[in-house]
């Protein structure tokens, strides 16, 4: 039997499911962030106890560990790094800090400039350059580079990023770099921009490898660090990483591009989602994780998520490597509310888990979400908390709110819990406007999927004001990310430049990219013990517009890795293009098909398959309507009323759930919101329907 | 003629009638919803546009207005631009009844003459009734178009002497009836528009106004329309009241300023933009009289719409960000702008090249007369650049190409208090993206040899302006080049004793003994191999430059923002060492010595 373990580090908490066969076992922990490993240490001891194991014994019996990890966010956060460098071509030393022109707010002239990963001191450049179809304009100037070099190591640099323009098509003088940098400054750690992201244009690459540059060695550090504990302990197979873009590999493919763990915690619930959406026939998904300090939207289209490799800012810089698209919005229980000129706010500020919320007892002084829901009756005093770790107090709540709410906007307590409620339900459903507008797609026609500790507490009033029927929250829901990590495939999602007309393109040229993509991805497969045969491949082409900015991904073939690529004859090109005018069509509603389009690159995305967690499909025959095991009074957007309490872990298949009504589950609040009712499907999900 | 139409437009507007008891919350709440429904619609727009200048650089602008004209929210976009609907939608309005207004209509309006920006600015938009059949709000949406129809591809023609040359004026006209669209008005509008993708674009901006409408009568519906009209009446007046809040706290009194274009078009010199800022008690007024109103003055002429629009987003950048963008905002200003003169120009004057200057010199004499009293939040919001260096050739095909030069590029990114000027230009076009080199060179025969930043060229003060890049490109086949320079004579102005930011310069054939200087504007042709190079003014300095942290002045010639030798002539601080060696150290005794000798002594250090 197959035996799997997916941990999710997050900001407050480190979450666990364990995959034994059919059978999930889930835990949660507090999370160590001075050094991560730690609570994952601590957490797998527990669930080894929890199995009447020790650590070793499970350890050694388990086939696969994945993991999802913040340690290269938080490296961006807390911008703690090595002393970072930049080389790079003559005359192209500001792309950096130009930012193709981008600023984050429009309106606030008193915005500050993003912290300097690599200031211009350390952004030295290079005499010679290369065109466009690789040929040597300016051959390297070693002498330069060598004077260069110096200046950097005067500088007391770590860590050097090299990126030369057209380094992708031709990447000899960013290897010669390389060489110098090694020989001058031993020990540097080098990140070269046509390994990290090989492909045009200028700042996207640039500020990619600059970022690899700078959280690197603190990745690989940890994952060293937990490698090395982990087989310790007695785990004998590799360590799988969660990736932005949704699929997992090894430590070994990560050790050239670390880059691609950053942005990966969410990753890991939107590939889960789609997994439990195919098993319940619910395609296309709009998946909200609401946690302590933030709401993550994302959109499962049609079975998958897709990952867009571009125009990625994240903590204010931009990564250009696939990521899985998320909208966040800073609103989640730790959320702070506070009147500012008369008008009341919630979030983004964020009291965290320490403070945290009043009602934690712990310090926290100042009114959250949290606090909002418990006084309005939503959450109980009476009842466990996460997990049972601790319960909640009303002590200090009510003179919180009446401090920083309810005195300024002289209303009562209760109103002003309600207030915070409806401005966080209007944010959110913003939030989702906002992503589904981006994709043109209409969030009627969507299941929503609702996770983490405080999703399925507002699920349904969200899905009222979005018009949407069905709400998915899985029994796994708190831990949701950690699960889904173990649905997400080990995965190599790369890309190659090659920027020329299609009407002009050579067709061995982009057979031989493909060749070189996937004899690359079968060598990191069969390093970690997958058979070719195993491997399955899509080859895909970036094609746009002249004069657009941005390209689209189309579809060319699939099949299993160590296919030749190398074949596609001009009706295959014809068909790839035929393909792009038709999807230019269905994602902005026109195409210009008299024109022949550009090809930007070439793309493979290489997918392992894996034994997957089962998740349960659709709904029973009957209902049977419930009993609460208590009442209590609450607000459920309609004035306090009396309210049926329900306790999650007794209800089983079949059971229904009239609104208004609250379900309490070990980690999470399920409320059920009037003209609504829950049932627990077959596979012990609730779903959250539209009452008929 | 036109002027009797603005002072008509540009009247202060009733609230809507309404009942409603609306709180603070529910106004918030759809306020939210406007903003968002904004961005939904200026998003479909961005997705549905053919053209790269709306769906690539997001020149797109979407705001909903109220029944009476008023501006009742918006969304993100270019805020010069958030702001120019109101006026050509209100030409609209006052023809409710003859048009025949109902649910389903769309119409568009560019004319300047008639509350319209320039003429490539095209404003589309559609009503939203309530239950009652009454008429709540309109979306709006406004967006440059690539071609408008004049003697000129394009839309801006250096030479024009009246609006009829630079295009076709709409003032305002019904392209869609109760959900049918006027197919005898798109072909008429089609046909005057060089530019195929134009077909693409204008229905994209007719279903995106529909959207946004569609949306409207969604949120109409929900909360019906005496809560929206309630609403909309409580934001409007709270955004006033912040406004006044603000300007009440600022001391009462006169600030003036004048800032000069180097000269229009034909060579005019010194094109002159005059402020009055005069703040008494919470009531602040902005005067341009004193500004231009010589009749030869050619395409420096900016329309009514713009003057309004450019004047408020240099205002809106100067108070707290939060205060909600809406129609509060001009209700809280008296914009006195003189009939005749460049910032309200007389009827028929042309319109496209005015929307660059005097429109940014009205923002940027703004910014400096109040930047005596709002140190906090003075920053230009403007662009200094005439036009960047376009290069169009004829492929072995015969296919004409056009490299536009929207090349990424740091220009006129300015200081203020506590902030050095960054990023690549002023605030308000952060939304812009620049292009780049391995596109470009992929599809044009150029080379891009270098874009870096110039020493020295940032304003110096005790906070810097951002030194601005010199373009420099290399054309790998003959080619014609366009160009239309400003702002070397009268380059961006420092604030509050910081020095101007660097001046605009421009040279064709670079490098060679060929090698001539673009003066003003010019057509020209360049044999293959010819370079040219482009030097983008700098960002304004902020407060005198010998008050510079003497580390912070250090740390600038470090990274070779400055260079040692003006560290010591502008900043008075003498340094030690070598960049290369990177040893450069910070004399304190030799700089205080040298700062006391300009007169500075006793004058605190930050």
């Amino acid at each position: 039997m197959s035996l799997r373990i997916g941990i999710d580090v997050g900001g407050t908490f480190t979450d666990f499911a364990l995959l034994d066969g059919d059978e999930v076992l889930l835990e949660k922990m507090s999370s160590t962030p001075d050094d991560n490993s730690q609570a994952v240490m601590a957490g797998l001891e527990k669930l080894a106890a929890r199995r009447g194991q020790s650590l070793g014994e499970m350890l050694a019996a388990a086939d696969a560990i994945v993991h999802g990890t913040t340690v290269a966010d938080n490296a961006l956060i807390q911008m703690k790094g090595p002393v970072t460098g930049l080389l790079t071509t003559e005359g192209f030393r500001d792309e950096l800090e130009l930012r193709r022109g981008y600023k984050e707010d429009i309106w606030d002239v008193r915005l500050a400039p993003p912290p300097a990963i690599a200031p211009r001191r350390r952004r030295l450049t290079v005499p010679e350059r290369i065109r466009a179809d690789g040929s040597i304009h300016t051959p390297l100037d070693e002498a330069a580079a060598r004077r260069a070099i110096e200046r950097m190591g005067r500088q007391g640099v770590e860590s050097v990023a090299i990126s030369l323009l057209f380094a992708f098509v031709n990447p000899i003088h960013e290897q010669r770099l390389a060489e110098l940098v090694a020989e001058m400054l031993p020990g540097v750690e080098i990140s070269l921009s046509h390994e990290v992201l090989p492909r045009a244009p200028e700042f996207e690459r640039t500020s990619t490898t600059v970022v690899n540059a700078f959280v690197g060695p603190g990745v690989s550090g940890y994952l060293d660090r937990l490698v090395e504990r982990l087989s310790e302990a007695g785990y004998a197979r590799d360590l799988l990483v969660m990736q932005s873009s949704g699929g997992v590999m090894t430590r070994e493919y990560l050790r050239g591009m670390p880059i691609r763990i950053l942005a990966s915690g969410p990753a890991g619930g939107v590939v889960g989602g789609a997994r439990v959406g195919a098993a319940k026939s619910a395609p296309d998904l709009l998946c909200v994780d609401m946690g302590g300090t933030s709401y993550d939207v994302s959109m499962v289209m049609d079975g998958s998520a897709s990952a867009d490799a571009g125009w990625n800012w994240h903590h204010r810089y931009l990564v250009a490597v696939p990521m899985v698209k998320v909208e966040t919005l800073g609103a989640g229980g730790g959320s702070i509310a506070q009147v500012r000129h008369g008008v009341l706010e919630v979030g983004p500020e964020s009291a965290g888990a320490d403070p945290g919320p009043i009602c934690y007892g712990r310090g926290g002084q100042r009114p959250t979400v949290t606090d909002a829901i418990l006084v309005l009756g939503l959450l109980s005093p009476e009842s466990d908390f996460a997990g049972g770790d601790f319960r909640l107090s009303r002590d200090g709540v009510d003179a919180g709110f009446e401090k920083e709410v309810a005195g300024p906007l002289g209303c009562s307590v209760e109103e002003a819990a309600f207030d915070c409620w409806r401005i966080v339900n209007a944010n959110m459903t913003q939030a989702v406007r906002r992503t589904t507008a981006g994709k043109g797609i209409d969030p009627r026609g969507l299941t929503m999927l609702a996770y983490g500790g405080n999703g399925p507490v507002f699920a349904a009033i969200q899905a009222e004001e979005l018009g949407i029927e069905k709400v998915v929250v899985p029994r796994a829901s708190p831990a949701f990310s950690a699960l889904g990590a173990l649905a997400a495939p080990p995965m190599i999602d790369e890309e190659r430049s090659y920027l020329i007309s299609a009407a002009a393109a050579d067709r061995a040229h982009l057979g031989g990219l493909w060749g070189e993509l996937s004899k690359r991805a079968q060598g990191f497969f069969e390093a970690a013990g997958f058979a070719s045969s195993e491997v399955r491949a899509d080859f895909q082409m970036n094609l746009r517009y002249p004069g657009q900015n941005w390209s689209l991904t189309v579809d060319v073939a699939s099949g299993s890795s160590d296919q030749e690529a190398g074949d596609l004859d001009a009706a295959g090109l014809e068909k790839t293009i035929a393909r792009f005018h038709e999807l230019h069509e269905e994602e902005y509603g026109y195409n210009r098909d008299g024109e022949s389009p550009e090809i930007t690159g070439v793309r493979l995305v290489s997918r392992a398959a894996i034994p997957e967690p089962r998740f349960g499909s659709g709904l029973t025959e009957e209902f049977r309507d419930v009993t609460p095991s208590a009442e209590r009074r609450a607000n459920l957007g309609r004035g306090f009323e009396t309210v049926g309490i329900y306790h999650g872990p007794e209800l089983v298949p079949g059971d229904r759930v009239k609104a208004p009504g609250i379900i309490e589950e070990t980690f999470t609040t399920i409320v059920v919101y009037p003209g609504w009712q829950a049932v627990v499907d077959a596979a012990g999900d609730y779903l959250l329907l539209r009452a008929s | 003629m036109s002027y009797e139409v603005n002072r008509r437009l540009v009247r202060r507007r009733e609230p809507l009638p309404s009942a409603a008891d609306i709180d603070a919350v529910t106004a918030g709440i759809i306020r939210g919803a406007f903003e968002t429904i904004c961005y939904e619609t200026a998003t479909h727009l961005g997705r549905a546009a053919s053209s790269a200048i709306i769906n690539q650089s997001n020149e797109r602008n979407a705001s909903v207005i109220d029944a009476h004209g008023r501006l009742a929210g918006l969304s993100v976009g270019i805020p010069q631009l958030l702001f120019i609907s109101p006026l050509a939608v209100r030409w609209g309005l006052e023809h409710f009844a003859v048009d025949d207004w109902g649910p389903g209509d769309v119409f568009v309006g560019n004319d300047p003459d008639h509350g319209g920006g320039h003429l490539p600015d095209y404003n589309v938009y559609a009503p939203c009734f309530d239950a009652a059949g009454e008429l709540v709000a309109i979306q709006a949406l406004q967006a440059h178009q690539g071609d408008t129809g004049g003697k000129d591809p394009g839309g801006f023609s250096v030479d024009a002497t009246d609006i009829y040359q630079e295009g076709m004026a709409i003032p305002r006209l019904k392209l869609v009836h109760r959900g049918e669209p006027r197919r005898d008005a798109l072909e008429m509008l089609v046909r005057n528009n060089r530019f195929p993708s134009f077909s693409g674009d204008i229905a994209a901006m007719v279903s995106g106004s529909q959207r946004g409408a569609q949306l409207l009568d969604e949120l109409v519906a929900k909360w019906g329309g005496d809560a929206v009209r309630g609403a909309i009446n409580w934001n409007i007046r709270e955004t006033e009241r912040r406004f006044r809040q603000e300007v009440e706290g600022w001391p009462d009194g006169c600030y003036e300023a004048d800032v000069w274009i180097d000269h229009d078009t034909v060579g005019n010199e010194d094109v002159q933009v005059h402020v009055a800022c005069t703040v008494e008690g919470d009531q602040l007024t902005v005067d341009l009289t004193g500004s231009d109103a010589r009749p030869e003055l050619t395409c420096v002429w900016n329309t009514f719409s713009n003057s309004r629009g450019y004047a408020m987003a240099q205002l809106v950048s100067m108070v707290d960000p939060s205060i909600v963008k809406n129609e509060g905002l001009f209700d809280a200003v008296d914009m006195v702008l003189p009939e005749g003169t460049i910032v309200h120009p007389p009827p028929d004057k042309p319109a496209a090249l005015g929307a660059f200057h005097p429109a940014c010199e009205i923002g940027e004499a703004i910014c400096i007369a109040l930047s005596e009293i709002l140190p906090r939040r003075s920053s230009p919001q403007v662009y200094k650049l005439g036009m960047p260096n376009a290069v169009i050739g004829v492929d072995s095909q015969g296919q004409m190409w056009m490299d536009q030069g929207v090349d990424v590029r740091a220009s006129d990114a300015s200081a203020t208090e506590g902030i050095d000027g960054w990023g690549s230009m002023c605030s308000g076009l952060g939304n812009l993206v620049l292009a780049q080199a391995e596109d470009a060179e992929s599809r044009f025969p150029v080379l891009n040899l270098s874009r870096e930043m110039t020493t020295d060229t940032g304003g110096a003060g005790r906070w810097r302006g951002q030194p601005g890049t010199r373009n420099i490109k290399q054309v790998l086949e003959p080619t014609t080049a366009v160009a239309w320079m400003v702002s070397k004579k009268h380059p961006l102005r420092g604030l509050r004793g910081g020095a101007d930011g660097g001046p605009y310069s421009n040279f064709f054939e670079f490098g060679t003994d060929s090698e001539y200087e673009i003066e003003n504007s010019i057509q020209a042709q360049l044999p293959a191999d010819a370079v040219i190079a482009y030097q983008y003014g700098g960002g304004a300095g902020f407060e005198d430059a010998l008050l510079r942290d003497p580390e912070a002045v250090r740390e600038d010639v470090l990274d070779e923002y400055v260079s040692v030798e003006a560290a010591r002539d502008l900043y008075g601080v003498v340094l030690r060492g070598s960049v290369e060696a990177f040893d450069i150290e910070v004399d304190a005794e030799a700089t205080r010595r040298l700062r006391e000798e300009r007169g500075r002594a006793g004058e605190p250090a930050p």
